[in-house]
């Protein structure tokens, strides 16, 4: 079947999916098959024509007159679109899988919205990266933005909406940067469609402005710092299949268009914008993963990790607009590669985590941490994927994070060798901030999986926590297969990415694996071949393994011990380490940067101050206008009238003077 | 069908109501609103006939003269795309109200009940018929006759509930109203004076320093009709009308007026002097972001909506001037936007009086949860806030975009457009903001008190508010094809 | 065919490092223990100890679960997959495609991750207070670990370890000062990565109650004390493997091999002698401050890169 057909029938399908959840919104159970069903095949066919496009290096276009008169209907399915919609499909098969039994736990909250918010979410989103024309871009986008918020309020509760407001206002507002800068361009081509915008010859300043705009616009969505703010609240409130897809997907469309406009479109021909990228992303890293190792519900931490990988991705991105400015080739594709193969890595660890997050929600009822524990015994599948995504985002060979970590610091290093004093300067600084931010991560998931899962129950609901459905451990599962071929199978993966990375870059594709092994352009710089590892490790198991048969014969069975030992008295549950107390070193550490986040205080009070001063100003002006013409109307005609009156002296006398004066008056201008 | 055709059925859009008016007074009081109701649906049938038939015609424009005197064309009707447009949906607008009152004016209003008295639906189809007549006329005479015959309507109806605050309210818009309109007296009399008659179409020939002093005229009563600053002060006031009445009046039609004649005295126009667009964007931007600070005290549901009609309505004045700076699409998006806003608007008072039907008040601090214990109000409410908010799908979506983008291209003639064009954005922003802060306290949530007591809705006031949402899920595509 | 016969010296190296390990830590208790005016338990000790602990039975206590019974082995096989992969017998890595800088800092990184895992999942505070510890010290360890190996992985153009070691025995290293400076941060962060006072006190853990072997009895234990043994050695491997690998096997002769093998292990003890020395003369440092005397570390590779930056 053509990649396109493919394409719009998944669309119409999540479309169908959704109105159908809607009508069938008086049985929970209907709903939720149908919009699920739909969803899987709808993702299933986004997955078959994207993989299509990715492997053949190219992808078609399609172009319709459509109802608006300054905006045609434009689609392009390239490489890089193609990549967003592998990203959208698998998280969603997932997250759809994961719903069929993950919705019993919004039984008669509304179920029928929420297949046809979700279904209409993922359906805006593959829009939004094949749209090629900036007003349906926007109107997808928007579309977008519409029905998450609905995913986010839909506990309905203060904080959700509150949390809402915010994703939506910020999102929205720094939409209209976006917006402003497709006029700017519509001004200067002519035109809305992204191909005009490509072609057109922009003059430096203009150049830069767009950028800038473009920039934080989509910077907002990615969930930039300083930008960020909505995510902590936002992705926890949703639920958590929407979750998956608003932390691992939707963040990626604002790298998309990142991309899409510096690179593709405006070719990041200024060396300062590669680095303001690259800085913006390094700032991102850092505090994404210390804010994440503060926090001790499990949602929360994940979002602030998600900022985390952000950083990373753009970090990557960054490289790759330095080599383009710079004029490396070699540079300019390795460090794209890193990029896009982080944003497929992280797509997917990151829907395993948060749909791992809505299994413990689902089991124990709660979010905090602090009230789970010794959940791998009970929930000993969902401990196991859990732990795989979790290694996958500490970056431990050979999993997927690693290997697009390792992508990027190559990418690094790459920069380092480059040929001028700023490149030499900020690449080692960037891989020390990426190597800080590794550290930082493999803190923060032992400290998540580790106070979860690991050590005794914290509380009745973990005690008695029961494994999730068969759906639910499937959408995992099958995300944490993938986070594994994602790592194996590097020598596969990279050269189709590689691909992608030279049809967005229009030049010829540059060698990054042979064999088993991946390189980053130059087998000298550098090789790695992640099966090997996989091999070695496991044939190296071997040893500790015979090490300890030794003198098995002569000793007993293990015995278990009900507690640990506790220096002789008796153990107590909350002797054990807790959330904040794991992580007080780095807490003490990094006081400063946590400081930065409670300057957040003042700027919101600021805000709060100014709204009330407007109002109670706007209250007094009201009736100011009101005032002053009723003033006239009152006041001002009635002295008038008054001081008129004087002319009515009641003598009879004057009167006659009156009419005589008149007519002399009229006798004048009659002759004159 | 031929134009004759499409002039005859216009024809009985306007009279057919004037003439149906009196009866209201004459029948039984519980069928006055069946009537009103009636008529009203063959009025908007006739321009709905009409419409169909321009359209199948190959939408040519054309003007009919159908009342001179001495050679001086002073009644006509103009069909163009403009009018067809503003036409068909103050008709809809007016005949989804009409149907609303039969519910709203009964006895089961907990906010203020009695039934519906005669008089109310006497203004009411004079009104519709008087709107259809300024809509489609083509002289500025004709203008000027049904202008002053809304304002008379408003007057009736805004003073309706003969509380002295309503009474003062009528009359203040009565003379706001009135002084307005002195602008387009001296309109009338400059267009005699410069071209011998009052055909529009003769803006077209005029010279500059003439089209000057008509437009600016026009723009003054203009001012008046819209409640820009500084003839504002008569819309909140108004809001002591039945709800209906408000809908209709202050958000679907009357306000309309305004700029709708803005934008045919441009069109006819053709080439106008920069002075004008200037002095409308001008004053344009101030009424926008004044009125954009007046949201922020309002506490009564219907005065927020009011000062939001005032906004949007500045933002249309905003991009039909800057269309005079050489933008089609300005003029265009300026355009449809009213026609959107008409509906759009139009559901959110008809929602609030949904509200006030049902529960007794319009008070926002009292009114949470509507999703709970009321889905179609709620439904209602949030698609209207999202689409003042700007939000697709809604309608002002696409209009809002094609405005901003003419702004955007006016501004290639005069860089320091750009200026006015992005404080309009930053108000965007604001009125999206807010208006979502509303919808988040209203929608969502367990239901207040008030809310938790309310009573049933009739059929009737379910059917229009659920017509509208429909409407404004499509109008906007619709209006952006049309118009292009 | 020399893809295995390399593969084959791998192997060999690991086996090697893996049957030292005991003895070297050995050697550093005999020597602690003369600086304790001591006799010293003899540098065998330490392989009778893994024996005796293998024939005893384990206790564990209810609460720990997989990730604690896992551990010792991911933690023994991390360190064997380094130990492959570093050039130390000879002046190439034996096996390439593991051995770039990157991945020996997170097969660390792994050991840790797991360490700190079963730590918390045993459920004795005292081994959760090691987890946070471990952890930390690894934030502050990695980025100069980093920055000094970019260092010297810029100067010789790869990031592979066996190139990098090449370059240095080949004398091919642009800015001599900028090496030197590296050689420093890096030997202080591989210091610290051993655990060796003032930053830790690995081999009193169970003595002390402290740490993540608390909790860790019988084969367990053997197989942990052993891992962490191995760790030692092989960071310190790691580091005179790259930085000092003069004496080291150019050629893949088994005279040459053979003159590798006896080298390294010369070296290492004439480390492991300067390092017992160096730790010696300290005592614990409170934890907290530990980030004081990590910014020296940081400060030194931060100088070796501005050097190097400088050409100098």
């Amino acid at each position: 079947m053509p990649v396109l057909a493919l394409l719009e029938t998944s669309v119409a399908l999540y479309t169908i999916g959704g109105a159908g959840s809607l009508l069938l919104w008086r049985s929970d159970a209907a709903a939720t098959l149908f919009a699920g069903v739909t969803s899987i095949v709808a993702a299933i066919l986004g997955t078959a024509a994207s993989a299509q496009v990715l492997i053949d290096g190219t992808g078609p276009s399609f172009a319709a007159a459509g109802p608006i008169p300054f905006a045609s209907f434009l689609l392009r399915f390239d490489p890089l679109a193609a990549l967003l919609v592998l990203v959208i499909s698998l998280v969603t098969l997932a997250a759809s899988l994961y719903s069929l039994s993950y919705l019993r736990e919004y039984a008669g909250k509304g179920i029928g919205v929420m297949g046809l918010c979700f279904n209409l979410f993922v359906a805006s989103m593959v829009m939004v990266a094949v749209a090629d024309n900036g007003f349906y871009f926007l109107l997808f986008w928007e579309l977008m933005t519409l029905t998450s918020y609905f995913l986010v309020i839909f506990d309905q509760d203060n904080k959700a909406v509150a949390a809402g407001f915010l994703y939506f206002f910020i999102t929205q507002s720094f939409s209209m940067l976006l917006m402003t800068a497709f006029l700017l361009l519509f001004i200067h081509t002519g035109s809305l469609d992204f191909s005009s915008f490509r072609a057109a010859n922009l003059p430096p300043w203009l150049g830069s402005v767009i950028f800038l705009l473009t920039f934080f616009g989509f910077g907002a969505k990615a969930g930039m710092v300083p930008l960020h703010i909505w995510l902590p609240r936002a992705h926890p409130a949703a639920p958590s299949h929407a979750s998956a897809l608003m932390s691992g997907v939707m963040v990626k469309l604002g790298i998309y268009g990142i991309i899409r406009f510096a690179i593709e479109i405006l070719g990041a021909s200024a060396v300062w914008w590669a680095w303001t990228v690259v800085a913006f992303g390094a700032v991102s890293a850092v505090l994404g993963v210390l804010y994440a190792l503060g926090e001790t519900d499990i949602k929360r931490l994940l979002a602030y990790s998600s900022v985390e990988n952000v950083g990373i991705i753009l970090m990557g991105v960054g490289v790759g607009m330095a080599g383009i400015a710079t004029g490396s080739p070699v540079l300019a594709a390795i460090g794209l590669l890193a990029a896009f193969y982080h944003t497929l890595n992280h797509a997917v660890f990151k829907g395993l985590l948060f749909l791992g997050a809505g299994a413990l929600t689902f089991a124990t009822s709660t979010r905090d941490m602090a009230r789970m524990g010794g959940l791998a015994r009970r929930m000993s599948w969902t401990a196991s994927f859990f732990l795989i995504g979790a290694l996958s985002i500490a970056a431990i060979p050979p999993l997927a994070g690693f290997v697009s970590e390792w992508l990027t610091y190559q990418a690094f290093f790459a920069t380092g060798m480059g040929p001028d004093f700023t490149s030499r300067l900020f690449g080692p600084l960037a891989a020390v901030m990426l190597g800080l931010t590794g550290a930082l991560a493999v803190m923060c998931f032992v400290k998540a999986w580790g106070l979860m899962f690991g050590g005794a129950a914290r509380s009745e609901a973990a005690a008695s926590a029961a494994e999730v459905p068969v759906t639910m451990l499937v959408g995992m599962g099958g995300l944490a297969v993938l986070c594994m071929a994602l790592g194996l199978g590097a020598p596969v993966v990279a050269p189709v990415l590689s691909r992608a990375v030279a049809a967005l870059r229009k030049s010829g594709a540059v060698e990054v694996a042979d064999g088993t092994v991946i390189f980053p352009g130059d087998v000298h710089q550098a090789v790695l071949s992640t099966p090997l590892v996989a091999v070695v490790m496991v044939c190296l198991v071997a040893v500790p393994v015979a090490i300890a048969a030794m003198h098995r014969g002569r000793r007993l069975a293990p015995r278990i011990v009900p507690e640990a030992w506790a220096c002789g008295y008796d153990h107590d549950a909350r002797m054990t380490v807790s959330a904040s107390g794991f992580v007080e070193p780095p807490d003490v550490m990094f006081r400063g940067l946590y400081r930065l986040r409670a300057m957040q205080g003042p700027v919101g009070d600021t805000l709060d101050g100014s709204v009330i001063v407007s109002t109670e100003a706007a209250g007094i002006v009201e009736p100011l206008w009101n005032r002053m013409a009723m003033w006239v109307a009152t006041r001002g005609v009635p002295f008038i009238g008054q001081q008129l009156q004087v002319m009515e002296g009641g003598n009879l006398r004057v009167y006659c003077l009156y009419i005589l004066a008149a007519l002399a008056v009229m006798l004048i201008c009659v002759v004159g | 069908m031929t134009q004759t055709d499409i002039i005859a059925l216009l024809a009985a859009a306007v009279i057919l109501p004037f003439l149906a008016a009196p009866v209201s007074f004459v029948v039984p009081r519980f069928l006055a609103s069946i009537v009103c109701a009636a008529s009203s649906a063959l009025s908007f049938a006739a321009i709905f006939a009409a419409s169909v038939g321009y359209t199948m015609d190959g939408k040519q424009a054309f003007s009919r003269d159908l009342v001179s005197v001495h050679g001086i064309a002073i009644f006509g009707f103009t069909v163009d795309r403009i009018s067809v447009l503003i036409g068909f949906a103050a008709g809809l607008v007016g005949l989804l109200v009409c149907l609303y009152s039969v519910g709203y004016m009964a006895l089961g209003n907990r906010e203020h009940p009695e039934v519906g008295k005669p008089r109310y639906f006497f203004f009411m189809q004079v009104f519709v018929s008087a709107m259809a007549g300024l809509v489609f006329s083509s002289t500025i005479s004709g203008q000027l006759f049904f202008y002053e015959a809304t304002g008379v309507c408003s007057w009736g109806l805004i003073a309706y509930y003969d509380s002295p605050k309503a009474i003062a309210a009528g009359t203040k818009a009565l003379i706001v109203e009135h002084i307005g309109s002195l602008g387009l007296y001296f309109a009338a009399a400059m267009f005699f004076v410069s071209a011998g008659g009052f055909s529009l179409s003769a803006l077209g020939g005029m010279g500059p320093g003439a089209k000057t002093a008509i437009i600016l005229g026009i723009l003054f009563a203009a001012w008046g009709k819209s409640a820009q600053f500084p003839l504002h002060i008569w819309l909140p006031d108004a809001m002591e009308a039945p709800t209906p009445v408000s809908a209709y009046l202050h958000a679907g039609s009357m306000v309309n007026i305004g700029v709708f004649m803005y934008a045919r005295a441009l069109l006819a126009a053709g080439n106008v002097p920069h002075v004008v667009g200037a002095i409308g964007a001008i004053a344009a931007t101030f009424t926008l972001v004044y009125a954009f600070f007046l949201y922020l005290p309002q506490l009564d549901l219907k005065k927020l909506l009011v000062y939001s009609t005032i906004t949007q309505l500045a933002s249309i004045f905003l991009a039909l001037s800057l269309s005079t700076f050489g933008s089609i699409l300005a003029f265009d998006g300026g355009v449809a936007h009213i026609f959107n806003h008409a509906f759009a608007k139009s559901l959110f008072f008809l929602v609030a009086g949904c509200l006030s039907f049902t529960t007794g008040t319009r008070m926002m601090p009292k009114l949470h949860g509507l999703l709970a214990e009321m889905p179609l109000v709620a439904i209602g409410f949030g698609t209207a806030a999202l689409a003042i908010a700007g939000v697709p799908p809604m309608n002002l979506f696409f209009s809002h975009f094609a405005m901003l983008a003419g702004g955007f291209q006016a501004s290639r003639a005069y860089w320091p457009l750009l200026i006015l064009v992005g404080i309009s954005i930053l108000e965007a922003v604001g009125t999206f903001g807010w208006f979502l802060i509303k919808f988040g306290d209203a929608v969502p949530g367990p239901a207040s008190p008030a809310v938790a007591g309310a009573t049933a809705l009739p059929v009737t006031m379910a059917v229009a508010v659920a017509a509208l949402v429909t409407l404004t899920l499509a109008s906007g595509a619709f209006a952006a094809a049309w118009m292009g | 065919m020399q893809g295995a016969v390399l593969f084959g010296v791998g192997v060999f190296q690991a086996i090697l490092l893996l049957l030292a390990a005991p003895l070297y830590s050995g050697i550093s208790r005999v020597i602690r223990a003369k600086f304790h005016s001591r006799r010293g338990p003899g540098i065998w000790q330490d392989y009778r100890d893994l024996l005796k602990l293998l024939n005893r039975r384990e206790v564990i206590p209810a609460a720990a679960g997989l990730a604690f019974r896992a551990t010792p082995y991911v933690v023994v096989v991390a360190m064997l997959v380094v130990a492959m992969a570093i050039p130390a017998v000879m002046v190439r890595s034996p096996v390439a495609p593991m051995g770039d800088l990157i991945t020996v800092i997170f097969m660390f990184a792994m050991a840790r991750f797991f360490t700190a895992l079963a730590s918390i999942d045993c459920g004795s505070m005292f081994a959760g207070v090691a987890a946070s510890r471990e952890t930390t010290m690894g934030v502050l360890n990695e980025p100069i670990m980093i920055l000094a190996l970019f260092t010297v992985a810029l100067m010789s153009g790869s990031t592979s370890l066996g190139n990098i070691a090449a370059a240095i025995h080949a004398g091919r290293m642009p800015a001599y000062a900028a090496t030197l400076m590296a050689m420093l941060a890096f030997g202080f962060a591989v210091f610290v990565e051993m655990g060796k006072l003032p930053f830790d006190l690995v081999e009193a853990e169970q003595e002390l109650q402290e740490g993540p072997l608390t909790e860790y009895s019988g084969r367990s234990l053997a197989l942990m004390k052993w891992g962490v043994a191995l760790k030692q050695l092989v960071a310190l491997t790691l580091f005179i493997g790259v930085f000092i690998p003069f004496g080291a096997a150019v050629a893949l002769s088994p005279v040459a091999l053979g003159l590798g093998v006896l080298i390294l292990l010369i070296k290492l003890l004439f480390a492991f002698i300067a390092i017992a020395f160096v730790e010696n003369t300290m005592a614990r440092n409170q934890f907290l401050d530990v980030s004081r005397i990590t910014f020296m570390g940081a400060g030194a590779a931060l100088l070796a890169f501005a050097l190097s930056l400088a050409r100098v």
